[in-house]
């Protein structure tokens, strides 16, 4: 096994670890112990899916996944900020 | 010329991948929501950073949109864990096995930290 195979397939691997690591934030979001944790959890499957689209941008090598990736990172911020305001005051406005 | 800059990528998709796991690993084990929060912050800042300096070193991508991405996240990431943790004190979550407890957080909502709350999950964790 060569060198440039290594190369070739450590972005498959990875993928597959992220994709394991998706699936274990989301189990956390169903399965939480309060809201918080839950609240976690979802920031965390968000930035995780995040990771998972910016491997497919280097599996591809085409740019326009970087795209998906920053409109997801700016609703994910948004999103997170937005229910822990409405954790806190119990009411969205 | 173009190898150095391929094991450059390769070392930092190894690097961030460690990173994911470590902060997953953290955000399973650890034991209360405070110190959750601490090793979640990793997985935002360092492990999908690392992950898109990998994608600007290998492949010919739009590096300008990589940077706006990686400050993005830079910036975001502090601001929502600081929100999160905000939220959990000011709905007084307790800490576990606290030194100090400046904020009185047992004292603010006592019906949070009774037995009939924590579910049954608990018990499967320990």
């Amino acid at each position: 096994m060569s060198m440039y195979d290594v190369l070739q397939t450590l972005p498959y691997i990875t993928l597959i670890i992220h994709i394991v690591l998706v699936a274990v934030a989301v189990w956390r979001v169903w399965r939480g112990e309060n809201v918080i944790d839950r609240l976690i959890a979802v920031d965390l499957s968000s930035t995780l899916f995040l990771a998972v689209t910016v491997i497919i941008a280097i599996i591809s090598g085409d740019s326009i996944y970087i795209d998906i990736a920053l409109v997801l990172a700016a609703l994910g911020f948004i999103s997170t900020v937005a229910l822990s305001k409405y954790i806190t005051t119990e009411k969205m406005f | 010329m173009t190898i150095v800059l391929e094991i450059a990528a390769m070392l930092a998709i190894l690097i961030g991948t460690a990173f994911s796991i470590i902060g997953l690993i953290g955000y399973v084990r650890l034991p209360d929501v405070y110190t959750r929060l601490h090793a979640t912050g990793k997985v935002g800042v360092y492990g999908v950073v690392l992950l898109l300096v990998a994608a600007v070193l290998q492949t010919p991508l739009a590096w300008g949109k990589a940077l706006i991405l990686i400050i993005l996240l830079m910036v975001s990431g502090p601001v929502a864990a600081h929100a999160i943790a905000s939220a959990a004190a000011n709905i007084g979550l307790p800490m576990d096995n606290p030194v100090v407890d400046e904020l009185h957080l047992e004292e603010i909502n006592p019906e949070i930290n009774s037995e009939s709350h924590n579910m049954a999950y608990n018990k499967d964790m320990d």
